[in-house]
């Protein structure tokens, strides 16, 4: 056949189309083998499937393949499928149809390369898919069959999950991996956000190999079947509500599922004490989700699930915070026994119980780790870790978790270098001496690796606290001491300690406990502070001595030896005991030295020794002190003979007790001192004495006296009138003491002016006075003054006062009148009698001289009438002077109008009447014209009623009032000024008014008190529509609806026009009641209670 | 919701109640000391007036207790269903003809031994609470409570009964397992508060009953005024 060379050419046209085409078109007749599709699964084999365009019934298929140019192979088939090797570059195939008959009907020829096979791994298979149902996690295992593909082939897989019995996709998510010519299992894991018990999930796989080295198409596997986690649902008598007793982070979402027995429905489900939307799930399981999840309370946040029948299933969910890393971490040991670590702990994590944060403290160089009880309540959380032999340096890592997650802090601390020592405890005190002891405490831990250093702190009431540090080898549990020297004798002292490591300071410990201890006695340091004095007798001579002070006297002074040597010889000797500080030796007129020296139970102090020898001294001055501060300046010149320093001494007196004497000491090179004593007080006068010391002796150098403070004299001097004239007196006044001077006496001031005894006018230095005299007496030893230039028989007030440099002492006062003075008063008499005699006897001489002249004017034998100045007098007035108006006959005329004119307002109506014919008075509906109603007078006109119900006249517009009234209040009483408030205006006013202005009133009168009705009841004429009634009238009373025709239909309108008052103000409480006849019974009994 | 309780006591009552119970409460058992001096009806009385008094005390210790559990279970209308497990406890509810019929001393068993066994469970909550200050205020109902089984007993000594057999019955823990999940376990907190109500307000009524049967001894007046 291939021999043929027809055949030939047919082939080889046949291979030409084949190579031209696509392998799979389809160009044959019917029966013709078509679509040849080559897929391999694993690079070697490969799957090759056709389709026979014929519907025609055929029998076997011959397939012929040759690879490679090699011998062909053929075998038959009778499907339409074969399986043959991949080949290197291409293939060719021959496929032939027969009849079921057996006879070829169709043969075709195909060449398959390389690129037209078609790579789709086989479908992987699931191993397992295991359901954590705590975790909500699935757990996926599959087979990569890597062992069918050469190595490093890179494989991609897809997983696909799935839920519900509808099957809907969840998620699906890649994984990769690298084939190794090994089958390799793979593991993954998808954490589900409902509760895998809700419902069934499902999960698929497939793969894709990238063989970069196949020219071909290359394609996803197929799925491999679906493997399944039932949920609960699918059980026979699966209930329950899921997920159980969960602790989820504050934020999460959650999926609650309530699964029930089949035939019940789910009601509602709630989350706290809110109903959330249900997801159904299947028949059998509904579920809710909760987003952003807050914080639970301590027993968690309930999920219920309300069913048919009474159903009802829970569970509880904890949402709450992971551990917060714990703060401020930090170890140290108090007795090398136990390492103490504490930290705060952050933000609470809101779980509790067995949910609640867990500490462990690990610590990594030995690997040993502890859990630590920790309490809750404490801000602070404290771990122990025991102290591991040998080992000095620690690496801790304190682990925290809850159910949410875990988190660590991490310390490296050399233990040396953290020691607290726990608190010093039973200390005591041991002494040695007076100046020392020794302290005992004990240290509850074991130090003997490291030296302490421990502080003592010294305190006692005299001297400031003081630290002394101490440091020592530490010990095992052990009792430590501590010597103390240069204590005080005698002396409380308290103490405590405190300790810490020395090398390393870390931190000191707590202070042990307070112990006290009093320090033995020693004798006395010096001697005590001497001064003699010899009695005025001059036969006894007294001892002073000043005690010591705490530090110096080293115990209690118990008592003082005196004793008054005479050239080693002992005149006398005394023992004085407390708490006397003064004795008085009998030494007659011999002197001695004296020694006295201080004991106490420790012994006695070294002797003070003084002689008793006073030098004399002449001419000795008293100079003054000046005050300085709150002490006394006192100086005094250099004796050079002076050669063991100066003394001075003064004296205290306290009341009747004599005085207490005080000295102080100076060195010879002193010329000055202040002298300051707690006992020296303000106006009190101190002498001081000031001695020299010489070997000899002592001598009075001189004496001075001075105050701390000069302070106005306590009183002034009694002063007395001596003698007293008409222009003169003479007063006297007496010394002061000195202690009432309080002060260096200055002088007097005596003031003096015109003054009755008499307590209720000021007194004379307080009143400016401008007649007061003052006059100052500087020259203390005067003691008289006469103030002359006085008037005579004049009451004066005197007033003496003294002063210091401390100020004026208040003042004596005395009242004096001074004598009459006689020859004043006679020259007062004879002076003015003596003129009139003198001016008689001139106008005698005068007149006696010229008597013709005056005879002839005043008394001429003829008058004449022209001369007469009188006649003329009378005649001037009655002509020229207009003014006399009691001469005037005719012009003055009683005004009658008088008596009705008290009223401003009267002449005032009289005009608006006039004025009424031209001027519109159409009073505004709206009643607001109340306050001006008293200027709105106009001349009545024709009556209200008639007014009223007939037509308006056609110039008024309709509607508002026409009627018009006259104010007769307003002319009636004037007191009502225009300008006083409107209420009051309304109701003294409330005259004839028309019915538009009722509702104003209305409203005013409500507020009306008591006594404002009183005042309408007097005030004059009354209108005689009670204004009160109307008032009273709610609008919707029925009486209300007629209330304006039946006002209009009372009241006495003619009355008003004549204007006269027909009423008199008394009657005016009877006028309404008449008017009242025109009303209804509701009226009535709305105007009852106003009456 | 737990509303199981009598007519409500007034203040001055309440003051008297609780004088009662700290007469009862003192360490040295009071009831079974107290009850041979004072007589079986001043026994029974201030049994009685402890009842009350925890009845008192139940109310607002089941208040907070409730609130701690948080919603469903502090609503006022929260009615669950008795699961089973709620079957362990003694149940206060029986039948009232049933109830007239008991004799005073199965009454009294029934009380010490429903008290007695409420106790434990009582006890048990303690442990588990979150809070300090309920802990606390648990611990301090217990002693109450344990002061009202002594009382019974004291009762029943006075009147010549003898106490059940095995005071406590069974042993809560055997026979029914621990709670599985925290929600059920809130349940039985609930159950076993509303039951403890029930049975104060039945044992009211017992002791009422009880008191009327034996009436006081005349030296009542005298403890009283001492205890005021």
């Amino acid at each position: 056949m291939w021999t043929n060379p027809n055949l030939r050419c047919l082939l080889a046209l046949a291979i030409l189309c084949l190579t031209s085409l696509v392998h799979s078109r389809e160009i044959g007749s019917q029966g013709d083998p078509q679509n040849l599709k080559c897929v391999t699964h694993n690079l070697r084999k490969m799957v090759c499937t056709w389709d026979i365009s014929s519907k025609r019934r055929h029998g076997q298929t011959e397939f012929c393949y040759t690879i490679d140019d090699v011998i062909p192979k053929c075998f038959k088939t009778k499907e339409k499928k074969v399986e043959i090797p991949v080949p290197g570059s291409s293939t060719t195939v021959k496929i032939t149809t027969y009849s079921i008959s057996g006879t070829a009907f169709a043969t075709r020829h195909f060449e398959i390369h390389k690129k037209d096979i078609s790579f789709v791994p086989l479908a992987p298979r699931i191993l397992s898919l295991t359901p954590d149902f705590s975790t909500s996690t699935l757990t996926l295992k599959w087979s990569d069959n890597g062992s069918a593909f050469p190595y490093g082939l890179d494989a991609s897989w897809e997983i696909e999950i799935l839920r519900k019995e509808t099957m809907e996709d969840v998620t699906r998510e890649s994984y990769n991996s690298k084939l190794t010519h090994e089958d390799i299992i793979h593991s993954w894991n998808w954490k589900s956000d409902m509760p895998l018990e809700c419902t069934s999930h499902y999960a698929r796989i497939r793969h894709y190999i990238n063989i970069t080295q196949f020219d071909g198409h290359k394609d996803w596997s197929d799925w491999s079947p679906v493997e399944v986690v039932p949920g609960k649902d699918t059980e026979p008598s699966g209930s329950g509500l899921f997920p159980q007793d969960t602790v989820v982070a504050v934020g999460s979402n959650v999926t609650f599922c309530c699964v029930h027995e089949e035939g019940r429905q789910v009601q509602r489900m709630s989350y706290g004490a809110k109903d959330y939307p249900l997801i159904r799930l299947s028949s059998r399981s509904s579920a809710i989700r909760v987003l952003n999840a807050s914080a639970s309370d301590a027993s968690g946040t309930n999920i219920v699930c309300r069913m048919s029948e009474n159903g009802m299933d829970g569970t509880v969910l904890f949402v709450g915070y992971g551990p917060d890393t714990p703060e401020d971490l930090s170890c140290e040991t108090s007795n090398f026994v136990i390492i103490k670590c504490t930290w705060k702990p952050g933000r609470a994590s809101g779980l509790y119980g067995v949910r609640g944060t867990k500490y462990s403290l690990i610590e990594s160089i030995s690997g040993k780790n502890v859990s630590c009880e920790v309490n809750e309540m404490k801000k602070e959380r404290v771990c122990g870790f025991p102290v591991l032999a040998d080992q000095k340096t620690y690496s801790f890592v304190l682990g925290v978790s809850n159910p949410i997650g875990q988190t660590e802090a991490s310390l490296l601390v050399d233990l040396n270098q953290r020691v607290n020592p726990e608190t010093p405890e039973k200390l005591t005190v041991s002494e040695n001496s007076s100046t020392s002891v020794r302290l005992r405490w004990f240290i509850n831990g074991s130090f003997a690796e490291i030296r302490l250093l421990c502080q003592i702190e010294i305190s006692s009431a005299h001297s400031e606290q003081k630290l002394h540090n101490v440091s020592m080898p530490g010990g095992k549990f052990s009792t430590y001491t501590a010597q103390l020297n240069a204590l005080h004798p005698y002396t409380k002292y308290r103490f405590r300690v405190r300790c810490s490591a020395a090398d390393h300071f870390w931190r000191w410990s707590d202070w042990s406990g307070t112990e006290e201890h009093t320090t033995l006695e020693a004798p006395p340091a010096r001697g005590p502070d001497i001064w003699r004095e010899r009695s005025p007798s001059g036969k006894s001579l007294r001892i002073f001595w000043k005690p010591l002070s705490l530090s110096e006297a080293n115990g209690k002074i118990v008592s003082h030896e005196v004793s008054c040597y005479l050239l080693e010889e002992s005149l006398e000797h005394k023992e004085v005991t407390e708490p006397s500080n003064s004795t008085e030796i009998k030494l007659g007129r011999n002197d001695c030295v004296i020694s006295v020296v201080a004991k106490n139970h420790a012994g006695s102090s070294p002797p003070s020794r003084i002689t008793s020898v006073e030098l004399p001294s002449d001419n000795v001055k008293t100079d003054r002190a000046v005050a300085m501060g709150n002490g006394i300046y006192i100086s005094w010149n250099s004796y050079p003979n002076m050669t063991c320093g100066y003394i001075v001494k003064w004296c205290h007196s306290s009341g009747s007790e004599p005085c207490s004497v005080d000295w102080q000491k100076f060195p010879s090179n002193t010329t000055d001192a202040v002298i300051k004593s707690a006992l020296f007080r303000p106006g009190v006068r101190y002498n001081f004495s000031l001695y020299g010391c010489k070997s000899s002796g002592y001598q009075l150098l001189k004496n001075i006296t001075g105050y701390t403070k000069e302070l106005p004299p306590k009183r002034a001097p009694n002063f007395t009138v001596e003698e007293t004239s008409s222009d003169s007196i003479l007063v006297k006044w007496e010394d002061m003491p000195i202690e009432d001077c309080q002060g260096f006496l200055e002088g007097y001031r005596l003031s003096f002016a015109k003054g009755e005894k008499d307590s209720l006018k000021p007194r004379l230095l307080e009143s400016g006075n401008p007649e007061l005299k003052v006059k100052n007496i500087t020259d203390l030893t005067k003691k008289s003054l006469k103030i002359l230039d006085l008037q005579g028989k004049t009451s004066y007030q005197l007033d003496l006062q003294a002063y210091t440099a401390g100020g004026l002492s208040p003042p004596n006062s005395l009242y004096v009148v001074t004598k009459e003075d006689s020859v004043g008063l006679i020259i007062a008499i004879l002076i003015p009698v003596a003129v009139v005699v003198l001016l008689g006897v001139v106008a005698s001489i005068f007149c006696y001289r010229k008597r013709e002249w005056i005879k002839e004017t005043f008394y001429p034998e003829i008058p004449n009438p022209e001369n007469s100045k009188a006649l003329q007098f009378q005649k001037n007035i009655c002509e020229g002077n207009k003014s006399l108006k009691t001469l005037e006959m005719n012009p003055c005329t009683p005004n009658s109008v008088e008596v009705v004119e008290t009223q401003s307002a009267a002449p005032k109506i009289e005009d608006t009447e006039m004025m009424s014919a031209t001027t519109d008075t159409i009073v505004p509906e709206d009643g607001s014209d109340s306050e001006t109603e008293n200027h709105v007078v106009v001349s009545y006109c024709p009556p209200i009623i008639e007014e009223e119900i007939s037509n308006p006249p056609m110039d008024e517009p309709v509607g508002l009032s026409q009627v018009v009234y006259i104010d007769i209040q307003s002319m009636y009483q004037p007191q009502i000024k225009p300008e006083e408030e409107s209420e009051i205006d309304i109701v003294t006013t409330a005259g004839y008014k028309p019915q538009m202005q009722l509702p104003v009133s209305a409203l005013k009168i409500e507020s009306r008190s008591p006594a404002e009705e009183e005042s309408d009841k007097t005030a004059g004429y009354r209108p005689q529509a009670n204004t009160n009634a109307w008032n009273m009238d709610t609008p919707d009373s029925p009486g209300s609806v007629e209330s304006n025709n039946e006002n209009a239909s009372f009241g006495s309108p003619c009355s008003i026009n004549s204007r006269q008052f027909l009423l008199p103000p008394k009657d005016d409480e009877d006028s309404p009641k008449p008017s009242n006849t025109g009303w209804s019974f509701t009226h009535f009994f709305q105007n009852k209670p106003n009456d | 919701m737990l509303n199981v309780a009598g007519e409500p006591p007034g203040d001055s009552w309440g003051i008297f109640a609780f004088l009662c119970a700290a007469l009862c409460n003192l360490p040295t058992v009071p009831a079974l000391n107290g009850t041979e001096e004072l007589g079986a009806g001043q026994s029974i009385q201030k049994t009685y007036d402890l009842t009350r008094y925890l009845e008192h005390q139940l109310r607002t210790l089941a208040g907070t207790y409730l609130n701690y559990l948080g919603p469903p279970f502090n609503e006022p209308d929260f009615n669950p269903p008795r699961l089973a497990r709620a079957e362990r406890l003694p149940s206060a509810t029986v039948d009232l003809d049933l109830w007239r019929g008991l004799t005073d001393n199965a009454r009294l068993a029934a009380n010490y031994r429903a008290y007695s066994r409420l106790l434990k469970y009582l006890r048990g909550l303690d442990s588990q609470v979150g809070t300090v200050e309920l802990r606390h205020r648990l611990g301090h109902f217990c002693s109450s409570l344990q002061g009202l089984v002594l009382s019974i007993a004291g009762v029943m000594s006075s009147l010549g009964y003898p106490l059940p057999a095995g005071p406590a019955g069974p042993p809560p823990s055997s026979g029914t397992p621990a709670a599985p999940n925290d929600f059920l376990k809130k349940m039985d907190d609930f159950w076993l508060l509303k039951e403890l109500q029930t049975w104060l307000w039945r044992s009211a009524k017992d002791f009422n009953r009880l008191k009327k049967k034996v009436p006081p001894a005349v030296v009542t007046l005298r403890i009283e005024a001492r205890g005021f």
